[in-house]
Formats: structure tokens, sequence, C-alpha cells
């Protein structure tokens, strides 16, 4: 049957990973957002080249599945490192190698195609209307860009970062596959000790589903927050 | 004051001005009129620089620009001496009120703030939304939006202010209060270049108007000679589409 003690003390053992799983997500929702914007860059600029390998990397990374591209990326990235530490000359050991590195790039890679699309929908939100409008006062494009469209652009980005923040937290789940410990990974590692398996998932979802609830209803704050000026 | 010499304008080898001659005098309100798609939201935009016309000279009394050489020194300067007021009032949406008109007067201007501030207070008073000073765009009608456009514009005291159509975009219960703000500007000597449809308006208020069909002016003149002695053809036909029916409401709120 279930065993409610074991469920709290899984949910307990499981609180102490929570604090390290939403750093990991916030740096990867950072990194996430700096390579989406070098892409939508790329994209709006039509920059030649770049423009080609960017658009054949976001059709990859939208293609394949997130535990695919992991995979790739934990036995992949190794050797990439090695091969260039060797063009470069100097010492890389891959078994010192932290695969939390590799979750960082590879869920930072993965998450940045949708960073891009929302980054560009929040640019093409601002009526170009208001740009002219700027231009006509004499404003230079860079105090364009950086009084009107960036300050409303980021306000209509927000809500969806904040979105994919849970995302992130809860994909982070697939981290175990290469032994990295976020909540889910710590769920298996409780039941590991004592089999009860039923009691420590029901913690580990117990926990995810509480996070997200939580955040939820801080970002709805927020947002509102901020929209009553747009 | 102001002169636009032999402007050309095309968009996909379609020639859209076809050579405009114009001269605007301190304190003139010059109203073009004439029929869809002949070319007056080109020219006006023309004159801001918002389209680069392929041919062309502007002159001030102390400037002068050819538009086949322009440098970007160029485009600031004839840019601030110019104000455009848009259809659609292009507020700038994150801004309240009084932040859309301060805006401009600080970071092209560079005014203090509290300068640009005083500055505002006075325009949207002269517009009659001194009590929306906080109002987001979103909040206001779209006649107050509008009047919140033409504060901006006068803030930058340009030598002379752009008016697109400001009133097509309203509601007919909304265009009165827009007219009388434009009609009370004009009054005080703000040099205005306007396009309209409102032809018994453009008559009231106008110094001189403009005829223009497809890409050139077929005839300008004061209001009393196009709209009751036009010796153009063209210019009678276009205004028997028109029936007279402004009248001046006093009570703007
Ligand atoms: N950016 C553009 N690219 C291509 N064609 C354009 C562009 N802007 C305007 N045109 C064309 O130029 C012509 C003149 O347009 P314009 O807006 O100046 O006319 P208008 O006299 O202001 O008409 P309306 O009374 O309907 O506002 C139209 O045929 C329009 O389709
Ligand atoms: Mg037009």
């Amino acid at each position: 049957m279930f065993e409610s003690n074991i469920f709290f003390q899984d949910f307990s053992g499981i609180l102490t990973v929570v604090p390290y799983t939403l750093g990991l997500a916030l740096l990867i929702l950072i990194l996430g957002i700096l390579i989406g914007g070098i892409l939508t860059l790329i994209d709006q600029y039509k920059i030649p080249f770049l423009f080609q390998v960017a658009a054949v990397c976001l059709s990859f990374l939208r293609g394949t599945p997130l535990l695919v591209q992991l995979y790739l990326a934990y036995y992949g990235m190794p050797k990439l490192i090695l091969f260039f530490a060797g063009l470069l000359n100097f010492k890389f050991d891959p078994n010192q190698f932290d695969p939390v590195i590799t979750v960082i790039v590879s869920y930072s890679i993965c998450f940045s195609a949708f960073q891009s699309e929302i980054i560009r929908g929040a640019f093409m939100s601002v009526s170009y209307g208001q740009i002219e409008a700027a231009h006509s006062l004499g404003f230079s494009s860079v105090q364009t860009l950086r009084r009107i469209v960036i300050p409303q652009a980021i306000i209509e980005a927000l809500p969806n970062f904040l979105n994919s923040y849970l995302t992130i937290i809860k994909s982070l789940s697939l981290a175990f596959m290469v032994s990295v410990v976020d909540i889910l990974a710590k769920a298996k590692l409780e039941s590991a000790l004592n089999f009860r398996y039923l009691e420590s998932f029901a913690a580990a979802a117990a926990v995810y589903w509480l996070l997200c609830a939580m955040l939820t209803v801080v970002f709805r704050r927020y947002e509102q927050n901020i929209r009553k000026k747009a | 004051m102001l002169a636009l010499k032999n402007i050309h304008k095309s968009f996909n080898d379609h020639e859209i001005l076809k050579g405009i001659d114009l001269k605007i005098n301190k304190g003139d309100v010059v109203t073009i009129i004439g029929p869809s798609g002949t070319g007056k939201t080109t020219l006006l935009r023309c004159v801001n620089y918002l389209e680069k016309p392929d041919e062309g000279e502007i002159a001030f009394s102390d400037f002068q620009l050819n538009y086949q050489s322009v440098k970007r020194k160029d485009i600031l300067r004839l840019r601030r001496r110019t104000a455009m007021v848009f259809q659609q009032y292009n507020l700038f949406k994150n801004k309240t009120a009084i932040e859309n008109v301060m805006e401009a007067q600080i970071v092209v201007q560079k005014k203090s703030k509290k300068a640009a501030y005083e500055k505002s207070l006075e325009e949207l008073n002269r517009v009659g939304l001194a009590d929306k000073l906080d109002a987001y765009p979103s909040q206001l009608s779209g006649g107050q939006q509008q009047r919140v456009s033409i504060a901006r514009a006068l803030a930058m005291e340009p030598e002379i202010i752009l008016f697109d159509e400001p009133t097509s975009a309203l509601d007919p219960e909304l265009v009165g209060e827009v007219l009388n703000v434009i009609d009370q500007i004009a009054r005080s000597g703000v040099t205005i270049l306007l396009v309209t449809h409102e032809m018994s308006f453009a008559q009231n208020i106008s110094t001189k108007i403009v005829f223009m069909d497809q890409g050139k002016i077929v005839e300008e003149g004061p209001p009393s000679q196009i709209f009751n002695h036009s010796r153009e053809k063209r210019t009678k036909e276009f205004l028997s589409h028109f029936n007279s029916n402004y009248t001046k409401i006093t009570t703007a709120k």
C-alpha cells in the first residue's frame, strides 16, 4: 500500500535539490535567451552564410527529441572538446568532464530555438507606426530601439520567457539520463534505497506540481502588473 | 520659408510624384486635397524624410537640402524642423500622455526632465488634455490620442507641422474635437501642411489650397478660388463629390 510517511520523507529529500534545479533552469533560460537573441539577429538581418547555418540548426532542433539531443551531446561533446584541445594543445581529460555542462549546453541550445521565436514575436508586436513616429521626431535608429522598441518587446516577451522557465524545469527530469541530479533523479535515488517507487515518484510529482503552481501564480501577478502599461 | 522643388518619387518603377513644386510661407496653412492614391501621403512623408525622394530639393530660409546627396546630419536637421501627425496617431504605447510628449524633447533635444515636463504640460493644456497626463494611450479615445500626438509635435517647436488625414481614423463624433484643436493652433500662427478630406474644414482654415491629381499639382490658390472659381475642370469634378457641412464646434472637451 501507499506509505504516507515514506512519501513525506521522500518529499523532503527531494526538496533539497529544488534550489539546484531552479538555478540550473535559470542559467539555461538566460543562455537560451542570449543564443536565441543572436539567432533572431542573424535571421532578421539575413547575415549571409550564418543565416543558412542557423536555419539548418533550427530545423534540427525542432525536428529531434530533446532526449536524443541530450545523448548526442553527452557522447559527442567530450570527443569534440578533446579534438579541439588537441588542436590548441592543452590538456583535457574526458573522464573528468562534468555531465552537468553537457546538460547546460544542450538545453541552452535546444531552448534557444523557442526563445528566438519569442523574441521575434515580441519585436514584431511593436507597431511600425511607433518606429516611424520616433524617426519623424528625430530619433536615431539606436535611440528608437533603446527607448521605444526594446522596452515594449521585453514586456511582450517576459510572460513567454517565464513559461519557458517552467518548461525547462520539467524537461530537466531527463537530465537523470546523463547522471545529473535534479528533482526526478533525486526521487529515483530515494527509491533505490527502499524500493518504494510509487511513494517517491508521487513525491516528485507533488514537488513539480507545487513548484509550477506557485511560480505560475507569481508570474500571473507580475504579468498583470506590467500589462497595465501596454 | 519652405520651398519644395521638383520632388520625384517612384515605387517599383511606378512614378508616384512627378515633379512637385510648392512654396509655403511662415504662418501659412496649406491644405492638399485630391483623389485617393494621388501621392498626398507620399509627399508629406518625403518632407519628413520617412520616404526618400528620388530627386528634388527642399529649402528652408537658412538651410537647403538636395535629396540626391543627403547626409545623416541633414536628415536629423530636416526632421527637427518638421513634425508629423499621423493618421493612426502612432503614440508610444508604453508611455503615458505626458511621457509621449516629453520623450523626444529629452532624447532628441537633450532637455532636462523638468524642462521637458513643463513644456509638455503647456502643450497638453493647449490641446485640452491637462486632465489626462498620466493616461496610457490604451486608456484614451482616438480623438484624445490624436490630440496627444499633436501636442507631441507642437512640443518640438518645429517650423512646420505636417498633418496626414488626422481625423480619418476617428469615429465621426470625435472628429470635431481634433479639428478644433488644429483650427486653434493654425490661428496661433503655426505653419501647417495638411492633407484632409474634410473639405469645409479645409476651406475654413486654409490660406492656400493645393489640388493634386496623379502625382502632380493641378491647381493651387486661396480657398475662395479653388472652391468657388476653379479654373481647372479636374478640380471642379473632384470637388463636386463633396458637400460642405463642417460647422465649428466650440466646446471641445
Ligand atoms: N511603400 C510603398 N510601396 C509601394 N507603393 C506605395 C508605397 N507607398 C505608397 N505607394 C503607392 O503610391 C500611391 C500613392 O499613395 P499615397 O498614400 O501617397 O496616396 P494618397 O494621395 O495619400 O491617398 P489617400 O487619399 O488614399 O491617402 C498609391 O498607389 C500607393 O499604392
Ligand atoms: Mg494618404
